[in-house]
């Protein structure tokens, strides 16, 4: 939002600080100032010029104008606008003045020396009219620079009063100690019959409606002072009539609308829900479909407006308008706003009225209102009395403010005369029924949705006293220790050990594709219903397809390295919110050897997590490796895979991959790890070597020997494995030390042969046949 | 004279002469075999012991171990020489130059991110509050609602929304975490919640869709502005390894009340201003306020008896200001030329 330093300045009395000050005031007690920006600073050195003589110049189409330019005296300057003629009265600069981003020089065109230049509203900034220079209808050249103080909307959001220069105005006056004052004249609101009906379907949906019809009423361009206050704020002059409904909306943040009062059908406006199929021709030009959730202005033929919205294209103002019904209704603030977020269509009307605007505000807007078009359209009178149909709410309860309070909220007292000063500065009402509680009555602009608790209050002393007057101060609170987030502890000693394995931590994305998603057999994922790109519309099941990217991108640039990332797995449930699993994904890249040595780092990682995992064979997923896959297993449970990513996926080198469950990592690691007694008798030791076929996984003899072994086997060690002569094509060779140990006592050579043909002749009766 | 006088005598020189001139340390063992062994030419003289007198063996016997010794010592210094050579000649050849450059480390590192969070985390532990989790997708109950934001609230355009064809949500904010905490906790509660949020915004240099928050709340009896902006002073103080100077002005958040802004003043010039502050000397940091009253009933604690302050700490931001990082999108880009760096 805009705000005129100027404008502000008319509606304060003694008003010192300077526009970046009082940017700086604003910012610190009431609303984020963005910047402070000179507007047309050039315009303090345009002077009026009455055209004296415009004559053409031969083979150009400029014209040599002598003029007579007040202060700057008599001037002869070359002008190319076909609008310059003697008599005319139009604005001059002259050399020297730097307009926009060029400085006005003398200097000689089409032979003539031109010194200075006739200019046009659009050049000078003070319009958007660029088809001639400026025709002035006085001899003084009125527009002066401007200073544009650009408020944060979104610091706007809880204050509708805000959205005009008198709500800013009051602010400005409050923190200055300055006095504000009221540009409306209730007064002037005539008595009498209205000449046009209102009848309101709805009061929640519009609380009020007041409208004034005038007559012979004169439609042409504003007069160039409301032009240009218009333009400082950013808005666009259209014509006297709209410009002053415009006005009036940035200065009491009410917004208004004039229709034309002949195209209107029947006697009576109505405010109702749009019936279903009813359509409307907005004023841009746009065609709206409406829905009954829509609320619109209607006469007896159909809509004229979308409320608070939008007005209509037929029964817009036009050059031919003599009679015009003025609107300044109030609305539903989150029926506004849904209806504009539904035609996706945000107006200056809309954006005020979502704010929820106060309903006592549509008189003050007509008053102002009166005054304004009495000055811009002259002969304009007014037709009856008022139309005002409205349900008086009652009044919001005072809100009870126990100093003592207050000021344990703040952190520190305050005068009570000060709390009282603060609130009356920004026109609360204050009493004290009872010492040190004050009574503190809202005025209506602050009522509608911003201040109804005594909560609000705290802020509205706290910002003008100003928070830097509180001293930091820790509280007092019991010493408790605070439950410790496990999952959270687990997951940091897990980064510790990685980084420590030389592994790099990287964040991906959540976000995956359809392709990726296909690419990767992930059916079932929970979809963005608006993604910010086609590539975005999914959420990811699984951290491999990030660390797939992560593999394929450094590749470019490493010949190896190692990365790991931790992150939530979401998946789909069939109701409530999808489950969330942090996982943890870690990849080996080699562009060179065999890949064994990436697979094998990993599955000793893997062992560093939990001691307790082994890789179990098992089926390949689509992008892995057929022959290089496996499952981690804890006890009976999978908690995650090792795999090497198939070739079709990683080109150049290989990859080597873990993903792991943290959550069921943690859940089966040991809690509380009991001390085992040290062995103090020898223990006996023998190798054994079985023949299997090759392809038999070593886990799986070690698990069976172990079977067999019992309670005697100690500990059972691999020690090599090998195929090759002697042995037969296609078998190996598989060789461990087992130790074996009573627990009581020192086995004898005899008992350590037992147990030892126990386990032989248990592998033979598999058909395994052992070299001993 | 005893004959054996002579051999005796003859193998001593000979023998200590032998060990003098040996060039490498088996001539000493050949030396020893030779005068010392079991047929080594003194044991020849101890063969004629029976055929001598008493007297006279006992002479022989005694001049016999004393030519032993004598040699013995002789071959064990000699031996302890050569060794000490062969020491020398190895330590010699086993030098290193040290100033060759060391191989490269092979070192992980952790994410920027996750080393900040990581530092919070950590203050805030050691002063009592609890560090809690929430899902990435969210309720539009606990995102907004329960924070105060109804369905039609202005407030909501300010959080772009990424919403999910269950008609959840991605969360927007670590806030909904606030009401879980409260929710399962109760009062008194001291929290913190760091996570992933999402906004649907365009990518670019200083915009991400995905970022990292940190939230934090303290719900208690009679918390004060004065206490938040201790625990803020607190944070910043730690954070930046230095005092920082403070400001809070008003700013809008419905789910707290009053809020604020917090700004420090730019570390970068120190007030007068300059391009990182944008001229004004004070870096916007972290919206922050004491929770509204509502959100407390919301969460089922009486306002009247608890109030609180909760806070939400821009970690992505703060990561790439402590590490001077001018695009935020390397963040998420997974690049090891960006990330072995930390």
């Amino acid at each position: 939002m805009k705000f005129s330093y100027n404008w502000l300045c008319e509606l304060v009395d003694g008003l010192a600080a300077d526009p970046v000050k009082l940017g700086q005031l604003i910012t610190m007690k009431t609303a984020e100032c963005d910047g402070v920006e000179t507007f047309a600073p050039w315009l303090a050195r345009v002077a009026a010029a009455k055209v004296l003589s415009a004559e053409p110049i031969e083979g150009s189409h400029n014209r040599k104008a002598v003029v007579d330019a007040g202060r700057y005296g008599r001037r002869t300057v070359v002008c190319g606008a076909p609008n310059c003629r003697a008599g005319m009265v139009t604005a001059y600069v002259p050399p020297g003045t730097e307009l926009g981003s060029m400085t006005i020089g003398k200097r000689v065109v089409d032979g003539v020396e031109s010194d200075g230049m006739l200019a046009s509203g659009y050049e000078l900034g003070v319009n958007r009219d660029h088809s001639g220079i400026l025709e002035l209808a006085g001899d003084v050249f009125e527009p002066g620079p401007d200073a544009v103080i650009e408020i944060d909307n979104k610091s706007l959001t809880h204050r509708p009063d805000l959205w005009g220069h008198h709500g800013m105005a009051r602010e400005a006056a409050a923190i200055a100690g300055a006095k504000l004052k009221e540009p409306a004249r209730l007064s002037r609101i005539p008595a009498g019959a209205a000449p046009v009906k209102v009848e309101i379907e709805d009061y929640t949906l519009c609380p009020r409606y007041s409208a004034l019809v005038f007559e012979n009423v004169t439609v042409r361009p504003s007069p160039l002072w409301l032009q240009c206050r218009l333009e400082a704020v950013g808005l666009n002059s259209i014509n006297n009539i709209v410009d002053v409904t415009n006005f009036v909306m940035a200065e009491l943040a009410q917004p208004m609308h004039a229709f034309d009062a002949d195209k209107l059908r029947g006697d009576t406006i109505f405010a109702r829900p749009a019936r279903s199929g009813e359509r409307i021709l907005a004023l841009n030009g746009e065609t709206y479909d409406l829905t009954p959730s829509n609320t619109v202005i209607a006469d007896a033929g159909g809509p004229i407006a979308i409320a608070g919205v939008i007005g209509g294209g037929e029964s817009a103002i036009s050059e031919i308008t003599t009679r015009i019904v003025l609107e300044s209704a109030n609305f539903m603030a989150s029926n506004v706003r849904r209806t504009s977020s539904a035609l996706k269509l945000r107006t200056d009307a809309s954006m005020r009225f979502e704010k929820a605007q106060d309903p006592a505000n549509t008189l003050r807007g007509l008053a102002r209102a009166i005054e304004l078009l009495e000055q811009v359209s002259p002969g304009i009178r007014l037709v009856g009395g008022l139309a005002d149909a409205w349900r008086p709410k009652p009044a919001p309860q005072p809100i009870t403010l126990p100093l003592e309070w207050l000021y344990r909220k703040l952190g520190r007292a305050v005068e009570k005369d000060e709390v009282r000063r603060i609130l009356e500065s920004i026109e609360f009402g204050v009493a004290e029924p009872e010492p040190g509680v004050f009574l503190v009555t809202v005025p209506s602009w602050r009522s509608t949705k911003d201040i109804a608790i005594k909560d609000d209050l705290v802020e509205e002393v706290g910002r003008m006293i100003g928070y830097g007057s509180i001293t930091p101060r820790p509280p007092m609170v019991a010493a408790t220790v605070p439950p410790t987030n496990e999952e959270r502890r687990y997951h940091r000693r897990v980064r510790e050990l990685m980084t420590d394995e030389g592994f790099t931590e990287v964040y991906n994305y959540s976000f995956v594709s359809d392709e990726t998603a296909e690419k990767f057999g992930h059916a079932d994922l929970v979809r963005v219903s608006n993604p910010i790109a086609v590539g975005q519309n999914l959420l990811r099941k699984s951290l491999i397809p990030g660390v797939w990217k992560n593999v394929l991108d450094n590749a470019r640039h490493f010949d190896s390295f190692r990365l790991f990332e931790i992150g939530q797995e979401i998946h789909k449930r069939a109701e409530g919110l999808p489950e969330e699993t942090a996982h943890l994904a870690a990849a080996v890249y080699a562009k060179a050897g065999d890949g064994r040595e990436g697979l094998f780092e990993l599955k000793r990682v893997a062992q560093c997590l939990a001691s307790t995992i082994e890789v179990e064979a098992g089926e390949a997923l689509a992008y892995e490796h057929p022959a290089r896959t496996g499952r981690l297993k804890i006890g009976g449970e999978t908690v995650g895979r090792l795999f090497e990513f198939h070739p079709s996926f990683v080109e150049t080198g290989r990859a080597a991959v873990l993903d792991i469950d943290l959550g069921a990592l943690e859940r089966l690691l040991p809690r509380m790890q009991k001390y085992t007694q040290i062995r103090r008798l020898p223990a006996s030791a023998f190798d054994l070597s079985v023949i299997t076929e090759l392809r038999r996984p070593v886990g799986w003899i070690e698990r069976q020997l172990t079977t067999l072994g019992g309670v005697d086997l100690l500990a059972i060690e691999f020690l090599r494995e090998y195929a090759g002569a002697p042995l037969a094509e296609g078998t190996k060779s598989v060789s461990f030390r087992l130790t074996v140990g009573a627990a009581d006592r020192t086995l004898s050579s005899d008992e350590v042969g037992v147990i030892r043909a126990r386990i032989i002749d248990g592998m033979r009766g598999w058909n395994y046949e052992l070299r001993v | 004279m005893n004959p054996n006088d002579e051999v005796i005598a003859g193998a001593r020189d000979r023998a200590l002469e032998r060990i003098a001139a040996a060039a490498v340390e088996a001539d000493l063992e050949a030396v020893r075999v030779e005068v010392l062994g079991r047929k080594g030419l003194l044991a020849g003289v101890s063969k004629d012991f029976g055929k001598m007198a008493p007297e006279e063996r006992a002479r022989m016997g005694k001049l016999l171990n004393a030519v032993k010794q004598e040699v013995e010592t002789a071959l064990e210094s000699r031996k302890a020489a050569f060794a000490s050579a062969a020491l020398a000649a190895r330590l010699d050849s086993e030098w290193l130059d040290l100033t060759l450059p060391a191989p490269p480390p092979r070192r992980g590192s952790l994410h920027p991110v996750t080393l900040i969070q990581t530092e919070i985390e950590d203050l805030f532990i050691s002063m009592g509050f609890t560090v809690l989790d929430g899902p990435e997708v969210e309720t539009e109950e606990h995102n907004f609602d329960a924070l105060n934001i109804p369905g039609d609230h202005p407030a909501r355009d300010a959080q772009d929304t990424f919403w999910l064809t269950d008609g959840n949500l991605l969360r927007t904010h670590t806030s909904p975490v606030q009401v879980r905490g409260m929710r399962k906790l109760g009062p008194p509660l001291r929290m913190i919640a760091p996570g992933r949020v999402f906004r649907n915004e365009e990518v670019d240099a200083s915009h991400e869709h995905t970022f990292y928050q940190l939230e934090g709340m303290m719900v208690d009896r009679d918390v004060s502005v004065a206490h938040l902006i201790f625990f803020m002073k607190t944070l910043l103080t730690s954070i930046f390894r230095r005092e920082v100077t403070v400001r809070l002005r008003p700013g809008y958040f419905p789910f707290v009340e009053p809020g604020f802004e917090l700004d420090i003043q730019c570390l970068i010039c120190g007030g007068p201003g300059c391009p990182v502050c944008k001229q004004s000397g004070w870096v916007e940091l972290l919206p922050c306020g004491l929770v509204n009253p509502n959100v407390l009933r919301m969460s089922g604690i009486d306002p009247e008896q608890w109030n609180g302050f909760a806070f939400g700490l821009g970690l992505t931001r703060l990561a790439m200001m402590r590490y001077a990082i001018d695009d935020i999108r390397l963040l998420l880009g997974g690049d090891l030329r960006f990330l072995n760096q930390f």
